[in-house]
């Protein structure tokens, strides 16, 4: 395992190149709305930066910018040293600088050697057909040079997502990219695959290209970034070696407030098992999971993605169904099949994709609140007009802000979309709430507004599953926390017993990585 | 690094079988290979020459146009327009050939006014923006009036034999649908596998997001699609004429339906961006051998379009169910 | 931002005063086309067979807003005909027959939503399976014979009048139009029934009931098509296997003409009633000019795309 250290010293003598792109006093407008104004981006070759921010503050429209899905309002772009204007993504990629986003907008039905070759020059054999052959050599020296073994010639939607991932790199350097941007990266990859992902990061900019890293988790940045920018509100913040930053002060220059000021949690005194789950088992997914859930506690689940806490959830949820195992809920069995079922027995899931599974975009907030009491506040099928009452409460007591009750619900920001979705299973008034990644994506400000709801919700006897890849959230908020590694619980721990070492060590199997910041 | 490699050394060789096993025309080949053996069982006269022949001929019509429906539905589109399609361009073509004869000049005219309807098709799906299955819902009822308006209710008659070769001509013992049937087949397989369009239909109606911001040119792609759609029902509608030897007002009828059924049962997946010109060869084939295979047995032709029905039904169904299976992510 | 509100509001609105106005337009047309048309008596009768299509689109609508499509209804007319009069024919007293023909339309709807929800196969395709196997099965198990010695009062359902000049199939309509548009804009079905067509996947996260809806609305269109088919074999007085060809045309563009967007997620009852009639004065009025059937079907399938093209123009406007 190599140092954060070294690679960025070996990474500083790239300081001198001219920048691969350049971006200044670049703003951009959305009818009235100001998503980015006056800001200024460079990206070295061969350096990693960091492109942080909350969302909404404009990094991935700057990037879009820089993509070509967009021109900019004011300002220039620079590539190579030449003033460049793009049209579409097309042309970006003809000049060196290649997006991939989080989907990855791969191909899943062609091959992993064809989606390197879609919408490109194809070689050609003699007679003019289509030279396969040629195609699929080059795509095994792409994947040769990035160091993995995959199978040419297998279509897309048979890989893993990490491997789908590296196909989307390969793709981008068939391109003779110079500048490679990823969005999110990790957020599908288990620490194996992040480790994957890092060491082809780092043979990238040996070769000279410049890699433009967005990403959430803090962790992540410290340990591979060169520089880190800052956006905030569409404002350029701040652009700082990465070595002249900690992760306190990048928190304060994103929000304004320090990290420790964000969590807090209140004594616990939890009460009777509410939830039980047995030797819970659903193949490929996880296997033989136990535990027990109280009134008044807040369970976290960590674990890297991939372990299985998402599928089990969701199967205690009714959206899957487990081969085997039991479930009680307050010392009676339940045999959970839908969602409906669940929800009567008093659980609620808070879904990890706010926009495509929590929310429906076009409704308003007040439908999406009450869309799961429907059944509830409605008379011979009817709706009754306490909906309104309903809804608006809600919107005070989680203090959502930034729109009308009566307004689409894709007016808000996402921290403000995220109450929204929670209010929608506060509605049912459930007695256990499985929240799967809640403050993924949201900003501090909203963060801290999430976690006083859920120690205000233990403190009036909800029983709370929290699922967080983000260790600080789960050692600041869980009373008790249970890991689990490749679908099986490898440990437990009291609040009091929990450290970032040994949940690392369950989450891992193997010692943890050193944390070179604040300890 | 090298665990990776070791494992993809060793599944080539079994991953190349699961491949062929999972190709989307490999049930309906091994249905129709069932289905062979079943029908030459229960009748001696099925598995002979004459009537092997008779069934491609008969389907040469049918399979023609599958193949070229068959990009449409690879794009991500549907066509259902194709009956009042051939109609209008065997009367195109059956016109010219009653008034000057000759070969060459009723198939151009039938291709030409194939094409130009693909080409409105085309037009309304890419630029007009509307889901093609209602574009060539409302296409499929216009042209039948235009066909109204052209011929004024009359028949088309006493073709000239010279403008009847594609129907009734033949060449080494092979009939001329036939031949044109495969001609059309080989084309379309090697323009699917080296083509720069063909590949593109793929990505299109595999991921149309991804391929607009890959730089493909998703509206050509699609509009091209139902052109090729006109002009191959222009060919077949020659091959129609010829057969038929006439031009009514009702030509072609229903055909739309089967033509969907046999892209559809050969494998073709109606989500697009998944299946093969085999597929659609395989499915015209199909629906052809049972329909046969139903007369032979003795069922009543009033039948056949409940047997169709059935057919695209269970065609679908068991794609589902061997996808769910497989586990290819359904 | 309320000012944005009010200019959704507002465009929302000229939808359907534009369509309000081409109904107005198309009436002062009809009636210079033909001096039979503007008068009460044809009005009332041209209700007659917009009934029909009318109840068949009411339950359109809500497949359409769930995102989904039925192109099986006019196969399916054809078989609940054939069901009340060749049981009838062949001994079943008339008001039983009825009751089976209605338990086969139902029965009919039910079947494609099992393909549509359980196998989860794209209503597209099922529906054209299907829209094959009704009317196969219509035509093959009567061939080309039909049955038209009903009683007198069978009359009743399709031809008679009530309260002098009314005709009765309207007042039947005209509460299917209450009931459906009261359960789709007040009732919690149908603010399922738009969830789902806006975000099936959210919408089973919340638990929305998302397979008892389909099956509802296929088999409840189901039942409307067969009450339809009951009103259209009173009316022409004979039950056939060959009828019932082209009718899907008709109800959905009668729906998209109302404004539902055919990628599912908006649409209402009020603007698919506006756009069934708009469909009838349309044939009603070309029926009287002279026009042929033929010719019809023609006009129609081009107002079908103008309709759609519109629509999404219009919806381009409000994003």
């Amino acid at each position: 395992m190599t140092e954060p250290e070294e690679i960025r010293a070996g990474r500083a003598a790239a300081t001198e190149a001219p920048p691969v792109f350049r971006l200044d006093g670049v703003t951009k407008r959305f009818g009235g709305v100001v998503a980015v104004e006056d800001v200024a981006f460079d990206l070295r070759p061969g350096e990693v930066h960091a492109l942080v921010g909350e969302n909404g503050a404009g990094k991935s429209t700057l990037m879009k910018i820089v993509d070509g899905l967009y021109g900019p309002d004011e300002g220039m772009l620079e590539v190579g040293g030449e003033a460049a204007s793009f049209s579409s993504p097309r042309d970006a990629e003809a000049s060196g600088i290649a997006m991939i986003p989080q989907e990855l907008d791969l191909f899943p039905e062609l091959t992993v050697a064809e989606n390197l070759f879609v919408g490109r020059k194809r070689p050609r054999t003699g007679w003019g057909g289509l030279d396969w052959e040629t195609m699929r050599g080059e795509a095994r020296k792409r994947l040769d040079e990035l160091g993995v073994g995959l199978d040419a010639t297998s279509a897309v939607k048979r890989l893993s997502a990490a491997e789908q991932q590296i196909v989307a790199i390969a793709r981008a350097l068939v391109g003779e990219a110079r500048a490679v941007i990823m969005d999110e990266p990790t957020s599908s990859l288990t620490e194996r695959e992040t480790r994957q992902l890092f060491g082809i990061i780092q043979d990238l900019t040996a070769e000279g290209v410049g890699v433009v890293y967005i990403s959430h988790r803090l962790e992540e940045i410290f340990e591979i970034s060169d520089r880190i920018t800052v956006l905030r509100d569409g404002h350029h913040i701040k652009t700082a070696p990465a070595s002249e930053l900690d992760a306190e002060e990048l928190v304060r220059l994103m929000v304004g407030r320090p990290l420790h000021e964000l969590f807090t949690r209140s004594q616990s005194s939890p009460g009777e098992t509410v939830l039980e789950v047995r030797g819970l088992t659903r193949e490929g997914e996880f296997e033989d999971v136990d535990f027990a859930l109280r009134s008044g506690e807040i369970l976290g689940l960590a674990g890297l993605v991939g372990a299985g806490r998402t599928e089990l959830a969701q199967s205690i949820f009714g959206i899957r169904h487990p081969d085997s195992g039991e479930i009680f809920v307050d010392g009676k069995e339940a045999r959970i099949h839908a969602p409906q079922t669940a929800m009567e027995r008093g659980i609620f899931y808070v879904p990890e994709e706010r926009r495509s599974q929590g929310l429906i975009l076009p409704f308003s907030i007040k439908n999406n609140i009450t869309l799961s009491i429907l059944d509830r506040i409605s008379r011979l099928g009817f709706v009754s007009r306490s909906e309104r009452g309903i809804a608006d409460r809600f919107m005070r007591e989680l203090s959502i802000r930034g729109a009308e009750v009566s307004a689409p619900v894709n007016r808000l920001s996402g921290g403000n979309q995220q109450k929204v979705v929670v209010a929608k299973s506060l509605a049912r008034e459930p007695n256990v709430l499985l929240l799967d990644e809640p403050t993924r994506g949201v900003d501090v400000g909203a963060k801290s507004e999430i976690y006083r709801l859920m120690d205000d919700l233990a403190k009036e006897g909800k029983a709370i599953l929290l699922i967080s890849s983000e260790l600080e959230e789960v050692l600041s908020m869980a009373d008790r926390v249970l890991v689990m590694r490749e679908g099986r619980i490898s440990g437990e721990f009291s609040r009091g017993d929990a450290t970032q070492e040994n949940v690392m060590t369950a989450a891992t199997g193997t010692a943890g990585r050193e944390v070179s910041e604040d300890e | 690094m090298s665990e990776a490699r070791a494992r993809v050394a060793g599944t080539e060789s079994g991953a190349r079988f699961r491949r062929y096993l999972g190709r989307p025309e490999t049930p309906a080949l091994a249905f129709l290979v069932l289905l062979v053996v079943a029908f030459s069982v229960l009748s001696d006269k099925f598995l002979s020459v004459p009537n092997l022949e008779s069934i491609l001929t008969s389907v040469a019509v049918l399979g023609v146009i599958a193949l070229a429906v068959n990009q449409v539905v690879l794009c991500g589109e549907i066509d259902i327009s194709t009956g009042s399609m051939l109609g209008l361009c065997a009367v195109a073509g059956g016109a010219a050939a009653q008034s000057t004869g000759g070969f060459l000049l009723p198939l151009v005219a039938a291709v030409a006014v194939g094409a130009l309807c693909g080409a409105i098709n085309g037009t309304l799906v890419t630029l007009g923006r509307i889901p093609s299955i209602i574009v060539t819902l409302g296409m499929l009822y216009a042209l039948r009036g235009v066909i109204l308006l052209v011929t004024g209710g009359a028949w088309i008659t006493g073709v000239p034999n010279e403008s009847r070769v594609l129907g009734m001509g033949s060449l080494f013992g092979l009939s001329a649908p036939v031949i044109v049937l495969f001609g059309l087949f080989v084309v379309m397989e090697v323009v699917g596998r080296h083509s720069t369009w063909g590949r593109n239909v793929y990505a299109v109606g595999g991921n149309r997001r991804a391929a607009r911001l890959a730089g493909l040119p998703t509206n050509r792609v699609r509009f091209f699609a139902f052109v090729l759609v006109g002009v191959f029902v222009g060919i077949a509608s020659m091959i129609y004429m010829g057969r038929a030897g006439s031009v009514q007002t009702n030509t072609g009828t229903g055909l739309e339906l089967q033509v969907v059924a046999a892209v559809v049962i050969g494998g073709t997946s109606i989500s697009g961006g998944r299946g093969s010109s085999l597929a659609a060869l395989t499915g015209a084939i199909l629906i052809g051998v049972i329909l046969n295979g139903l007369v032979l047995v003795g069922v009543p032709g009033i039948w056949q379009q409940a047997v169709l029905g059935a057919l695209i039904l269970l065609a679908v169904t068991t794609d589902v169910v061997r996808r769910r299976l497989v586990g290819d992510g359904v | 931002m309320s000012s944005a509100v009010e200019v959704m509001r507002r465009l929302r609105f000229s939808r359907e005063l534009v369509l309000l106005g081409v109904l107005i337009a198309l009436v002062i047309v009809m009636s210079l086309l033909s001096p039979l048309f503007f008068t009460l008596g044809n009005l009332l009768n041209t209700s007659r067979y917009f009934v029909e299509v009318g109840l068949m689109a009411l339950g359109m609508t809500l497949i359409i807003i769930t995102g989904g499509i039925d192109l099986s209804v006019g196969s399916n007319l054809a078989l609940v005909s054939v069901a009340v009069g060749f049981t009838f024919a062949a001994g079943l007293p008339l008001p039983v027959a009825i009751l089976f023909g209605l338990m086969v339309g139902m029965a009919a709807g039910f079947f494609n939503s099992i393909f549509i929800t359980f196998l989860e196969l794209h209503p597209l395709v099922v529906t054209l399976g299907t829209f094959a196997l009704f009317q196969g099965l219509a035509y093959g198990l009567t061939g080309a014979r039909a049955v038209s010695d009903f009683p007198d009062w069978f009359a009743y359902f399709g031809q008679a009048y009530l309260l002098g000049a009314v005709p009765g199939q309207l007042i039947i309509f005209l509460v299917a139009v209450v009931v459906v548009w009261l359960i789709l804009s007040r009732t919690s079905f149908g603010r399922y029934v738009y969830a789902i067509g806006n975000n099936e996947e959210a919408a089973r996260f919340s638990g929305v009931p998302i397979r008892r809806v389909k099956v509802a609305i296929y088999t409840g269109t189901g039942l409307l098509v067969a009450i339809a088919s009951v009103i259209y074999t009173s009316r022409v007085y004979t039950a056939r296997g060959d009828v019932g060809l082209g009718l899907e045309l008709d109800v959905i563009s009668a729906v998209v003409l109302g404004g539902a967007s055919i990628y599912g997620g908006s649409g209402t009852i009020g603007g698919t009633v506006l756009g069934i009639v708009i469909i009838a004065i349309l044939r009603n009025g070309l029926l009287l000019a002279g026009v042929p059937s033929t010719w019809q079907l023609f006009i129609l399938g081009v107002l079908l795309l103008v309709a759609v093209f519109l629509n999404e123009f219009f919806r381009k406007g409000e994003e």
